[in-house]
């Protein structure tokens, strides 16, 4: 593919993935906006969608992300399957190199790229109407709606622990993939790069449990 | 002195009579094996057997047996060079057995590695990754004068450590992607880091290319080869060629 070598290919990997994950994390201070009511939520909904043109710019930028990263991380997984299509009857995985999160990430990016199609449906591309107790809501009612059903919240939380799954390994891997990594400072980037996976899982998550308790 | 300990092994060997052949386990059993024996010394006794029965004995790759030439190798119970860390399997001790275990031996694996017999495998991919570049062009003629090229030595040291590296292919063997990364970037960590190493720096691109011309896979990260690595050379030396890759492509 384009005569880019397999370290260039990564960096693409790893630069369209950084860029989601501050996307990720502005998503979720975004959300957090939950907690303090319909007025607050809906209204940084709508203050998106007043800036327009800026809005359209930055969803290009998000989608050409996603895109170039999973097209680049396919392609580079087919070729490392084909490096490695010779198998061992037994072979030993040094868990003290890498976590399961290292082995998983082709598992853990596929359960999100079905999400997202499932999370465009259920709240962007939805009518934004979300009638509570006979009063109309809006963006506010419907997420309260959608993820008041067990089904979905569970659903929801499965696909926010391989996002964290995700960041576990990622956030450090970048800086590897970038030449950023040394032994001094490797530990730090590991705990910091856990710690991401493990605070996003917990934060995206706590919305869906709230609901749950309190409507 | 006292008697030195013997423990009993059943071995299960891959045997393969050539690059075309499919191959297959064969069990062996290892028969009071002196503990001090080396890994291929056990293997020497059991080729003795086989040839004393008219059969083929199996195939291993060997030089130095002390750990330095790089020829040796195999995966031992899915590790590779076996269950003890930094050393080679050549260097490795029955001792690190138990009477009684079952041995699982099979060649270092990869598509790039294609398997000539048994356990000996086709390394020629090594060498023309070497030929990109993992050299440095000198004068020939007398010797310089040593202190003439003054250099730091945190950088001699990182040096020295990623010029350990023996070319035994064990990082391609025990990586998931079967990426040559550890090795590359051995060559050009022990070569960028001197400057007689800086003629040549474009060596970086010139010997990625290669890596993956010959079809090894790309590095995800997943430091299987660190753990593997009998001279102990570390992904840091991988973060290192990426970094070099980035400089001489936005050089040019
Ligand atoms: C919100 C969505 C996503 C974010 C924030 C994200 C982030 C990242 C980051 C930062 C990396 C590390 C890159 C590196 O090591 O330099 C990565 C790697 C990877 N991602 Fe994603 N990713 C996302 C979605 C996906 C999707 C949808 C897929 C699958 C279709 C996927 C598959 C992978 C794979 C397989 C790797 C490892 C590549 C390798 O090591 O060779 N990711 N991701
Ligand atoms: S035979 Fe030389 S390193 Fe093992």
């Amino acid at each position: 593919m384009l005569k880019l070598s397999t370290i260039q290919k990564k960096q693409i990997v790893g630069i369209t993935g950084l860029a989601m994950v501050g996307f990720v994390l502005a998503h979720l201070s975004g959300n957090f906006l939950i907690y303090k009511g319909p007025e607050a939520f809906n209204g940084y909904a709508k203050f998106l969608h007043d800036l327009g043109a800026l809005l359209w710019m930055m969803r290009a930028g998000i989608l050409a992300s996603f895109l170039l990263h999973m097209g680049f991380t396919i392609n580079l997984v087919i070729t490392n399957r084909k490096a490695r299509v010779n198998r061992y009857y037994k072979y030993q995985n040094h868990r003290s190199e890498s976590s399961l999160a290292t082995q998983l990430m082709p598992l853990s990016g596929s359960i999100i790229l079905i999400y997202i199609i499932f999370h465009l449906l259920d709240f962007s591309l939805a009518d934004k109407v979300g009638i509570i107790q006979g009063i109309d809501y809006g963006l506010y009612g419907l997420v309260i709606n959608t993820l008041k059903d067990p089904i979905h919240a569970v659903l929801y939380i499965i696909s926010m622990a391989s996002v964290g799954l995700h960041m576990y390994h990622a956030f450090q891997s970048v800086f590897q993939t970038f030449g950023l990594m040394s032994e001094k400072n490797q530990p730090r980037l590991v705990l910091a790069s856990k710690v991401l996976g493990v605070a996003i899982t917990l934060g995206y998550s706590s919305i869906p449990v709230y609901i749950m308790m309190n409507f | 002195m006292a008697e030195d300990k013997t423990i009993t092994l059943t071995l299960k060997v891959w045997r393969q009579k050539n690059a075309e052949d499919k191959g297959h386990f064969e069990i062996y059993k290892a028969k009071d094996i002196n503990e001090n024996m080396s890994f291929l010394e056990m293997l020497d006794v059991i080729n003795d057997t086989l040839t004393l029965n008219n059969q083929t004995p199996i195939a291993f790759d060997h030089d130095c047996r002390e750990g330095i030439c790089g020829s040796c190798g195999a995966m031992v119970n899915g590790v590779a060079h076996g269950p003890v860390s930094g050393v080679t399997l050549c260097q490795l001790h029955m001792r690190s057995f138990n009477d009684g275990d079952t041995v699982v031996i099979e060649p270092f694996r990869a598509k790039s590695l294609p398997v000539i017999q048994d356990l000996v495998i086709d390394r020629t991919a090594f060498d023309r990754i070497i030929a990109k570049g993992g050299y440095i062009s000198v004068k020939t003629g007398s010797a310089p004068e040593a202190n003439d090229t003054p250099i730091e030595k945190k950088k001699a040291d990182a040096s020295f450590d990623a010029a350990a590296c023996i070319g035994c292919s064990a990082c391609v063997a025990a990586c998931p992607n079967a990426s040559a990364s550890l090795f590359v970037s051995a060559k050009v960590s022990h070569l960028v880091l001197l400057p007689q190493g800086h003629a040549e720096k474009k060596r970086v691109v010139q010997m990625v290319d290669q890596m993956d011309k010959e079809g090894f896979g790309g590095c995800s990260n997943a430091y299987q080869c660190q753990a593997a690595c009998p001279k102990e050379i570390k992904v840091e030396n991988i973060a290192r060629m990426n970094r070099e890759y980035i400089k001489e492509k936005s050089i040019r």
